[in-house]
């Protein structure tokens, strides 16, 4: 069985990411890094799961809203770029012919889609929050700070 | 500071069709390079169901491994039904592993296998598959076996077309046949006939003169011209002869017989001297067989006299504890420099073969120097 990868072509016809994630590196894809991973109940597709705010400024820190928890995280750039692949689409047979080659794996191809170089890492604590905004406020107030203190934030 | 609102992909087809690939140095240059457009590459994973995958370039062959991780990476991008800079993303995957790769050996030992019973021999130059007489499931190592056929192998087309050209395959009647070693080495006594009898300079022999008269032994054209390119480099209408390996190759010729009876050192240097020309006389040594002799003494004979056996790397098995194992029933102790041709087709670089050593094999110095002995007990 052979599965070519082809690889990235500079397609204007896809849509771009926001600004700000661009310039991480590359226009198509940005990786998010997560302890733990995301549980989901029902129907996912579509649903809003958060906020990411990415600072302009190269020391602010990127945070990631996800309904009451704001995680706080950073850019770290990868020792080996990693590729995206994605599998593509079998082209369209008569059914019972593609049926029968899926199953040997013919026809499979993946597509590189970009060279990731960099990547955004959230690996603090989730801070539980009842007023997202007050929290992100307080936050940049610590920042600016020299020296960081350590706050918990206390619901009720 | 910009918010980005972050939702799950809406097509439902995404999740489990992404994956990611770590980029080692070399690989990321080519792929960088045929990115900009200044080279072609060609990728692709290979291997059968029940083979371990493996990632080929034009030239290089890699292992894939999974390598689990403790977090879980998203995989992000625009939504792909918006267009043009959007102001949210979609998450498109939930990922907890990365594909490793590393470089590995191209997997071609199984060619041998494979193409048992398609020799290419004298008389039986003619053999073709009758296929209407044979059903196809009956026995699979008689079916015509292509070049492409070769290329689902796990090897990049580099490898595999250099591993064809060692092993002596030929390409005959869009059949990938191995010509039989006796076959080739009357052909390469023909081939230096030639040059004797023609007074034709080593280094530019005019191709067609040679064909012909090779010819006139009932040599095909075909089969003249893919032994020239495996001893040699043909340059429009001459050829130039890599003395080393005809030389090699004829002495393998000789030596072939003495698997369990050995030959004296010096009879069969004369015997090697006396089947090249005078010209290459002074070429002759034994350093051009490694990997494939044994140096020991005829038996009852005192002094000792220093003599050959033939052991090819070749024959050896492929996975490495069965080679330690056949390596160390041979001989109980290796030198370094000894084991060291017949480790180099199982380890991919000098490393490899080191961790090999470590592995399988166990360093003893006594007053001769470094030996490599069993781990095993025996």
């Amino acid at each position: 069985m052979i599965i070519p990868i082809t690889l990235p072509r500079p397609s204007s016809s896809s849509p771009s990411l926001p600004r700000a994630l661009a310039k991480l590196g590359s226009s198509e894809v940005v990786l998010i890094e997560l302890q733990g991973s995301l549980e989901v109940e029902g129907d996912r597709a579509g649903q809003a799961v958060g906020t990411l705010t990415f600072p302009e400024d190269n020391n602010a820190k990127p945070t990631l809203l996800i309904g009451h928890h704001l995680l706080e995280g950073k850019l770290v750039t990868l020792q080996k770029p990693l590729a995206v692949l994605r599998r593509a689409a079998p082209t369209i047979n008569s059914a019972s012919h593609n049926d029968e080659h899926e199953e040997k794996g013919e026809g499979r191809r993946y597509d590189m889609l970009a060279i990731v170089r960099r990547k955004i890492v959230f690996s603090k604590r989730p801070i539980p929050v009842v007023n997202a905004a007050a929290v992100k406020a307080g936050m940049e107030k610590e920042e600016e700070e020299e020296r960081r203190r350590r706050k918990k934030v206390k619901v009720g | 500071m910009s918010e980005i609102e972050v939702i799950f992909s809406p097509s439902t087809e995404d999740s489990g069709t992404f994956k990611l690939l770590e980029l080692p140095p070399d690989l990321l240059k080519l792929v960088e390079a045929a990115v900009e457009g200044n080279s072609s590459l060609a990728l692709s994973v290979k291997g059968g169901l029940e083979e371990d995958a493996v990632l080929c370039t034009d030239e290089k062959t890699y292992t894939m491994r999974s390598v689990v991780l403790s977090n879980s990476v998203l995989v992000v991008t625009p939504p792909q039904t918006e267009e043009g800079q959007v102001d949210r993303i979609a998450i498109r995957d939930q990922l907890h592993d990365v594909i490793e790769l590393v470089p590995s050996l191209p997997k071609l030992h199984k060619l041998k296998g494979i193409l048992r019973g398609a020799e290419y021999d004298e008389g039986h130059e003619d053999e073709e598959m009758d296929d209407e007489d044979i059903p196809a499931e009956s026995s699979p190592m008689r079916r015509k076996f292509t070049y492409a056929d070769a290329l689902q192998l796990q090897a990049s087309e580099g490898e595999l077309r250099r591993g064809l050209r060692d092993m002596r395959i030929l390409n005959v009647g869009g059949r990938l046949r191995p010509i039989s070693p006796s076959f080739l080495n009357t052909i390469l006594e023909l081939i230096l006939n030639h040059l004797v009898s023609e007074s034709v300079p080593h280094n530019a022999v005019p191709v067609d003169q040679l064909c012909l008269a090779l010819e006139e032994h009932e040599i095909r054209r075909t089969v003249t011209l893919q032994v020239l390119a495996w001893f040699g480099v043909i340059r429009g209408p001459s050829w130039e002869m890599n003395v080393d390996e005809v030389l090699k190759q004829v002495a393998l010729g000789i030596l072939r017989p003495h698997k369990d009876e050995p030959v004296s050192e010096d009879e069969f240097l004369a015997q090697w001297k006396r089947a090249v020309s005078d010209t290459f006389e002074a070429q002759v040594s034994l350093t051009l067989l490694e990997g494939n002799y044994l140096s020991t003494t005829l038996p009852n004979r005192f002094p000792a006299l220093p003599a050959l056996l033939y052991f090819p790397s070749s024959s050896l098995p492929i996975d490495p504890a069965a080679r330690f194992t056949d390596l160390f029933l041979t001989r109980s102790r290796w030198k370094a420099q000894d084991i060291a041709p017949y480790l180099a087709d199982i380890a991919v670089d000098s490393k490899e073969r080191d961790k090999l050593l470590l592995k399988y094999a166990r360093a003893m110095t006594d007053a001769e120097g470094v030996w490599y002995i069993t781990r095993n007990k025996i």
